[in-house]
């Protein structure tokens, strides 16, 4: 398999303060990579690194073996598409206006949609359940809705590569595993490769195939990557989040609960009940 | 399959605009303290030694003055509609920006220094209003730029400063200004549409028109760069360059506007929110609309400026306020779902 995206040493820091040091990992085209880590660990800072809004101080970011700052900004457009965290545009565009504009990196000059962008747009309306909310404007959506309608637009804007900050944040128990349902869906049978940063590692778990854990500047910024499997562990979620989780096994993967020092079943980590299932 | 705006869609509704702009323009052109009927007008020029007086105040008094208004109307509009695309924010517009009171400044220095003279047909006054444009907005970009990172707050800010900077240079100018020399500045301060000659207003003409369709070729682009400057780049579009064409075809448009009529305030806000009110905020729909829908509104603003207290004139500045403003506020009640207690 191809490595699509290639990170070579990368440190990026703002102010002097460096916020990812050293970095290097590959991803394979059509594979799936979930970014975990606590906050303020680099996450979207990487993100940002990977569709080329920054500029990292030293190393590079390689798509398809090519520096991402040699792209032109509408070249990258059309191989990266980005949904970012759920925001309400200034003026009131309507749903369909939204998704049409992932058409922008295709258009000529006086910018008018094709009848085949037209379609992809509909299709993308479709996929993401949005299609009946088309008409009304994105401020009279709730915060999940919104974030749909910008997944869709990244589905619209046909791209070999999907980069998400935190996709399912504002969205309730269906929409969240609908939304990952639609990613793997898009990686299995579309090829498409899927970034995404997620504080959900029990959906990550579920779905990726691979994990990268930032640790953050204050653990050094250190950073492991593998297989989802190998990197969620209990020792490591305990070391990078700081936090005691009771871990279960469905069937093939891991779950973790995090239970506090309150925490009603508490008494389950301290006592000899803790289960460590074997890797 | 999804509806979308296609150029057909588009053209229709420009070409129905334009109509109806057309026949403003001729009404009020018939309009005035001397009765003229079309009937006679249509009668044409006559014979040279009679002549048809009628079609002699059409065409040589009323309709360049109608026209000038058009022009003016349609260019405070159109930069309206793009300064708050590139801000992202509803409040912009060459005036509350500077751009205005910069080429305010270069007129009142230029009428206080007795610049009364012209050259070809040029006057230093129109000189000096288009430089003073184009250095407040070079100032307003520089400013904006050296306080770094929110680059869109930073500018609007700058303009903001800028505006009352010079706004009080002009009162200071004004206020130590000989006597006789104090109702041009002031009239023209307030705005003011008057005859002009044929060159100066084909000049004005070609340079706003052309000014409008450069614009338009990014209008598409200004759609997407609402959504802020990352989402702009990562839909292939290029922020800062977008930014920089738009602020510098918007210095020149309302550059020419402004050495044409002085201070209009009020168009470049209120048009824009209008027509994104009522046909949406799509920019390559809002933009030729707004240009013609501003020019409808500054031709009978510019009517009424000159009729209301006849033979005596309004500054067609006091008129767009007073006029729009209230016209503004019913369009924003029937409009906007969340204003319930006026309905």
């Amino acid at each position: 398999m191809s490595e699509i995206i290639e990170v070579d040493n990368v440190t990026f820091g703002y102010d002097g303060r460096p916020v990812l040091k050293d970095l290097t990992f590959q991803v394979a085209a059509g594979t799936f990579l979930a970014i975990s880590g606590p906050n303020g660990a680099g996450k979207t800072t990487l993100l940002n690194l990977l569709c080329g809004v920054l500029r990292p101080d030293s190393g590079s970011v390689r798509i398809d073996r090519v520096d991402i700052h040699s792209y032109s900004i509408r070249e990258l457009a059309r191989t990266i598409a980005v949904v970012r965290q759920e925001f309400v545009p200034v003026f009131e565009f309507t749903v369909t206006e939204v998704v049409l504009m992932a058409r922008t990196p295709y258009l000529s000059t006086f910018g008018f949609e094709s009848a085949t962008d037209r379609e992809l747009a509909a299709k993308a309306l479709e996929i993401t359940d949005v299609a009946r909310f088309a008409d009304r404007p994105l401020s009279q959506l709730s915060g999940g809705e919104r974030q749909r309608v910008f997944i869709a637009r990244a589905f619209a804007q046909d791209t070999g590569i999907l980069l998400l900050d935190e996709p399912t944040s504002f969205l309730d128990m269906k929409h969240q595993v609908g939304i990952y349902d639609l990613l793997k869906k898009m990686q299995l049978e579309q090829g498409k490769t899927i970034v995404t940063v997620t504080h959900d590692i029990n959906l990550a778990a579920q779905y990726s195939d691979h994990a990268l854990l930032l640790a953050g500047p204050q653990a050094g910024c250190r950073w492991h990557i593998g297989k989802t499997r190998d990197i969620f562990t209990p020792g490591r979620i305990e070391e990078v989040f700081g936090v005691r989780t009771f871990t279960g096994r469905l069937g093939r993967e891991k779950f973790f609960l995090p239970l506090g020092e309150y925490a009603k079943d508490a008494d389950v980590l301290s006592s000899a009940a803790r289960t460590d299932p074997q890797d | 399959m999804i509806e979308g705006l296609t150029p057909k869609k588009l053209l229709i509704r420009i070409a129905a605009g334009l109509a109806v702009l057309a026949a403003v323009m001729c009404v009020c052109a018939l309009l005035g303290t001397e009765k003229i009927s079309l009937l006679k007008v249509l009668d044409g020029p006559g014979d040279v030694a009679a002549g048809n007086t009628d079609y002699a105040i059409f065409v040589g008094v009323r309709l360049p003055r109608v026209v000038l208004a058009a022009l003016v109307g349609a260019a405070l509009a159109c930069c309206g509609v793009v300064l708050q695309a590139i801000l992202r924010n509803p409040l912009a517009d060459p005036y509350i920006l500077g751009i205005s009171s910069g080429a305010g400044l270069g007129v009142v220095v230029a009428i206080v220094c007795g610049m009364n003279w012209t050259f070809w047909g040029v006057s230093p006054i129109s000189v000096l209003a288009f430089a003073g444009a184009v250095a407040t907005v070079w100032l307003v970009w520089f400013i904006g730029h050296l306080t770094g990172k929110s680059q869109v707050t930073s500018l609007l800010l700058a303009g903001v400063v800028v505006n009352a900077f010079f706004s009080s240079v002009i009162m200071f100018l004004v206020s130590v200004a000989a006597s006789e020399q104090l109702r041009s500045t002031t009239l023209w301060l307030m705005g003011n549409i008057t005859e002009k000659s044929p060159a100066v207003l084909g000049f004005g003409a070609v340079s706003i028109l052309v000014g409008i369709l450069a614009l338009f070729t990014v209008a598409q682009r200004l759609n997407i760069l609402t959504f802020g400057p990352h989402q702009a780049a990562a839909l292939g579009v290029d922020p800062a360059r977008t930014r920089l064409i738009v602020f510098g075809l918007s210095a020149f448009i309302t550059a020419v506007a402004v050495s044409l009529s002085g201070l209009i305030g009020f168009v470049g806000l209120i048009v824009p929110h209008g027509v994104r009110l009522v046909f949406g905020p799509d920019h390559r729909q809002l933009l030729p609309l707004s240009a013609i829908i501003g020019a409808t509104f500054l031709v009978m603003a510019d009517t009424l400026a000159r009729t209301i207290i006849a033979p005596e004139q309004l500054p067609v500045g006091v008129v767009t306020a007073m006029a729009g403003g209230p016209f503004f506020l019913v369009l924003l009640a029937r409009y906007t779902r969340k204003v319930s207690w006026l309905q």
